[in-house]
């Protein structure tokens, strides 16, 4: 009897756990909700490429991310950083693009083989022409954002404005990063190829030319709470004359402290 | 993570103890072990991506200590790095599965991770099937108690597994199925068997902000309780059987059905009569938005607490398995009739020995349905019986005939309607037409030789600059021959051709050697890019082109 009884009540507790939510009470306002919000809740994939101008494989790992590029449109945002050695070194009397944060960012993996790429700082290294992280970009384009980020950027002269709004939509229980960046397309210059000479007029887009914020990022002083958002401000001014900023976007990259993985990303150009 | 060490530090004194101790604590120690091995490179006319890694292995080792009631098991897994087609979130190794176990005639209990189902599984099973890479096993405690001869109750509670993780989100489910002519003393003699069965499953998990779909500035009033019911009925009468099955969730918005709050449901019935030498059944499904996962937000294959059974034959020929059907948990309607009959041997058309016939038929169709809204809305409403787009249709004649004592043929022809909608591509409909022939000869008592060829016509085309990408399309030409050497060694070589409308050809051997339960095979060649499916449920098969190599065995 005493058996029967505890059935029939682990069952009623059961049968009461289900929650049913009335048609006029399907959405509520959420918490946040700033100018760039419509664009905050999709989640975008990253892939930081590290690559060189003697890299004769490089240009293969190009088309398979200009092809996901044009497949996934601004929902895939790339950053082309250029490896500080070997095949990094630039060609006799062509541009330097190194940069002492991409630098940094290359020894954090231990790059040693270029094109070498990351998505969404994640554990796996994709090498060669890359043709699996096609698919890995829209399994990570479908994933449910946790966080919601958007950026506005507006320039005066050389200085840039730049508003980033970050709304969380799931609880963070390790503190999280902003880390800011500034790329630039249509940069031409001498490339190795896999096979023949060298171009040179290769196009080089996506190309880190600076971190704006600390190379790591910002700390985001957050709760780490479902529904906290917050809007921060951040001015930049551009002091490499060879930088166009018509060519140029801002990068937003929202970041776990804990590991560097990236929990989602916006992309701007300079108005 | 305490509880885990707690559990397994216990496993490995029991262990240790067992194999230190064996006669004075008794008990036996059983497993199984298997390693499989691919290396690939890039080929560019089959769509095979380079391997950077050069091998991808993926390996396990499973252990089960028995000692009467109480059993205790773990289980070792390594994916370095998991095969083409596998989930790189696989990538790792570590004890995946671990458990001990109490089973006595009334009451049996697991702490650990478990598998699971309730009834047909509507709206719950935990399973695991090493082929497709998926695992949902609960990590908690399952007990099932048997209070009275026909009466058994299952109570459960804990989280799925996702990879190397848990999902966040809590299952916790009870199941009663009282066997009736067991409990009823006047049913106990009577020709009519009946079974009746009910289970409830609830989840639950955190809340979280997901956006409106018509108001982006506004968030979901998400429930985080979700809870899904079902009932059965199984019956047998003489030749006649009837199986069904009722199931209804709540309000589930989720990643797989964008976030809509209509309820779900799902009816299963299937009727048969069997009698010698003939066979006959009728399978009708009904599927309304019954995707049912422990974490919301999560797409993919992991993560299920229910399983939706297919309702179309399931083949094992690489022609007929070209474009499998996959379950739509969002909505579907199907029937299926198979009828099996035997002409007798010493007849026209039995001949010496006697020929099997079979005749199946399968169709399904999405649901008939009015769209209300997407995210935070009810989504749509449907009719229970109309139909929507046609997802596939089969329909098959199967002849196997012993020609000699040793000597058998399999004989198929299939024709096929399949829309690639139902697995997320632009909805279209591909004819196809299949002709098997499959020959089995025992030589002697130390060679038998298998031959299969098959053909397919479709109407389908692989064309890339049209924007016709599947590499499974056009018509097709498909060849194997085995020879099996004694009991141990067996040689094969295969092809798969797309003659025509298609791309690629698809050459490829094998040997394989096994003594007692020990089994080790090597192959060499190109592996066609598709889906493999088992149940309905399925997965990606990249292409590939090299040597794969599986070995296991058990002790």
């Amino acid at each position: 009897m005493k058996r029967t009884i505890l059935i029939l009540a682990s069952a009623a507790l059961l049968f009461a756990a289900c929650d049913k939510i009335s048609p006029d009470s399907f959405t509520q306002s959420a918490s946040g909700g700033g100018s760039n919000w419509t664009n905050a809740n999709v989640h975008r994939a990253y892939v930081e490429k590290y690559t060189g101008p003697k890299c004769k494989n490089c240009p293969m790992a190009d088309v398979t991310l200009d092809a996901a590029h044009h497949q996934f449109g601004d929902q895939l945002i790339i950053i082309s950083v250029n490896h500080p050695t070997g095949q990094g070194v630039p060609w006799a009397g062509e541009p330097d693009l190194r940069t002492d944060d991409g630098s940094a960012w290359s020894q954090y993996f231990g790059i040693s083989e270029l094109p070498s790429a990351y998505l969404n700082r994640g554990t796996h290294q994709y090498t060669g022409s890359m043709g699996e992280i096609v698919a890995d970009i829209e399994a990570a384009i479908n994933q449910t954002p946790q966080a919601g980020i958007a950026v506005n950027a507006t320039a005066s002269g050389d200085t840039i404005s730049i508003s980033v709004d970050v709304e969380l939509f799931s609880q963070f229980n390790d503190g999280l990063t902003l880390t800011l960046a500034l790329t630039e397309d249509s940069l031409v210059y001498k490339q190795s190829m896999p096979q023949g000479e060298p171009d040179e007029n290769y196009v080089h887009n996506h190309m880190l030319r600076d971190v704006i914020t600390n190379t790591w990022g910002e700390d985001i002083p957050m709760d780490g709470l479902a529904g906290e958002h917050k809007v921060g401000q951040f001015s930049y001014t551009v002091t490499n004359n060879d930088i166009r900023l018509e060519n140029c976007h801002i990068v937003a990259l929202l970041a776990r402290k804990s590991d560097r993985s990236i929990v989602n990303c916006a992309e701007t150009t300079v108005n | 993570m305490r509880n885990k060490r707690l559990l397994l530090s216990a496993l490995a004194c029991m262990l240790g103890g067992a194999a230190g101790a064996q006669g004075i604590m008794g008990g036996h120690v059983t497993g199984n072990i298997q390693l499989d091995g691919q290396m690939s490179h890039a080929d560019s006319v089959i769509g095979a991506a380079d391997v950077p890694e050069k091998l991808k292995l993926n390996a396990r080792a499973d252990i089960l200590y028995t000692n009467g009631d109480f059993s205790a098991g773990l289980r070792f897994e390594a994916y370095q790095t998991p095969l083409l087609g596998f989930n790189p979130q696989y990538t790792g190794q570590g004890i995946a599965h671990y458990f001990v176990s109490y089973k006595a005639r009334r009451i049996s209990v697991t702490a650990g991770n478990f598998y699971e189902q309730f009834g047909s599984g509507m709206i719950l099973r935990a399973y695991e099937d090493r082929y497709l890479g998926l695992d949902n096993a609960l990590l908690g405690l399952n007990v099932t108690l048997r209070p009275v001869e026909g009466l058994t109750v299952k109570a459960l509670a804990g989280k799925q597994r996702v990879y190397w993780d848990y999902g966040q989100g809590l299952v916790r489910g009870m199941d009663a199925e009282a066997d009736l002519n067991s409990l009823i003393k006047p049913l106990a003699d009577s020709k009519l068997h009946l079974t009746l069965g009910a289970g409830f499953v609830s989840k639950y998990e955190d809340d979280e902000s997901i956006p409106s779909a018509a108001d982006p500035s506004s968030r979901l009033n998400l429930p985080l309780n979700v809870g899904a019911g079902s009932v059965r009925l199984n019956l047998d009468y003489g030749h006649f059987t009837l199986q069904s099955e009722y199931a209804r969730k709540g309000q589930d918005p989720s990643k797989i059905n964008d976030f809509i709050y209509r309820p779900g449901e799902a009816l299963m019935v299937n009727m048969s009569y069997s009698r010698r030498g003939l066979s006959a059944s009728l399978q009708a499904k009904h599927i309304d938005n019954m995707g049912f996962k422990s974490v919301r937000s999560q797409a993919g294959e992991m993560l299920f607490i229910n399983y939706l059974p297919a309702i179309n034959k399931q083949y094992t020929y690489s022609s007929l398995t070209m474009f499998p059907y996959v379950t739509q948990v969002n909505g579907e309607n199907g029937l299926q009739a198979e009828v099996a009959y035997r002409f007798k041997k010493g007849t026209l058309l039995g001949g010496k020995y006697g020929t099997d016939v079979t005749l199946n038929a399968s169709t399904i169709y999405g649901l008939d349905t009015v769209q209300l809204g997407g995210a935070g809305t009810e989504g749509y409403s449907a009719s229970w019986f109309g139909l929507g787009d046609h997802y596939f249709t089969d329909a098959s004649l199967e002849v196997e005939k012993k020609l000699g004592k040793h000597l058998t043929l399999t004989a198929i022809y299939c024709y096929q309607e399949f829309n690639p909608a139902v697995e997320g591509e632009d909805p279209g409909l591909y004819h196809n037409h299949i002709v098997v022939g499959d020959l089995h000869w025992r030589v002697n008592k130390k060679h038998t030789l298998h031959f299969k060829a098959e053909w397919m016509g479709s109407d389908s085309r692989y064309s890339p600059d049209e924007g016709l990408t599947d590499r499974r399309a056009g018509d097709w030409l498909m060849g194997f021959v085995e020879w099996s050497l004694g009991r141990h060694w067996f040689f094969s070589a295969s092809d798969q051709y797309a003659y025509n409308d298609g791309t690629g050809n698809y050459p490829s051997v094998a040997v394989g050697y096994t003594h007692g339960t020990t089994r080790l095979q090597l192959g060499y060649g190109k592996q066609r890019e598709g889906l493999l499916c088992i149940g309905g449920v399925c997965r990606p098969v990249p292409a590939s082109n090299g040597l794969t190599f599986s070995l296991s065995t058990s002790f």
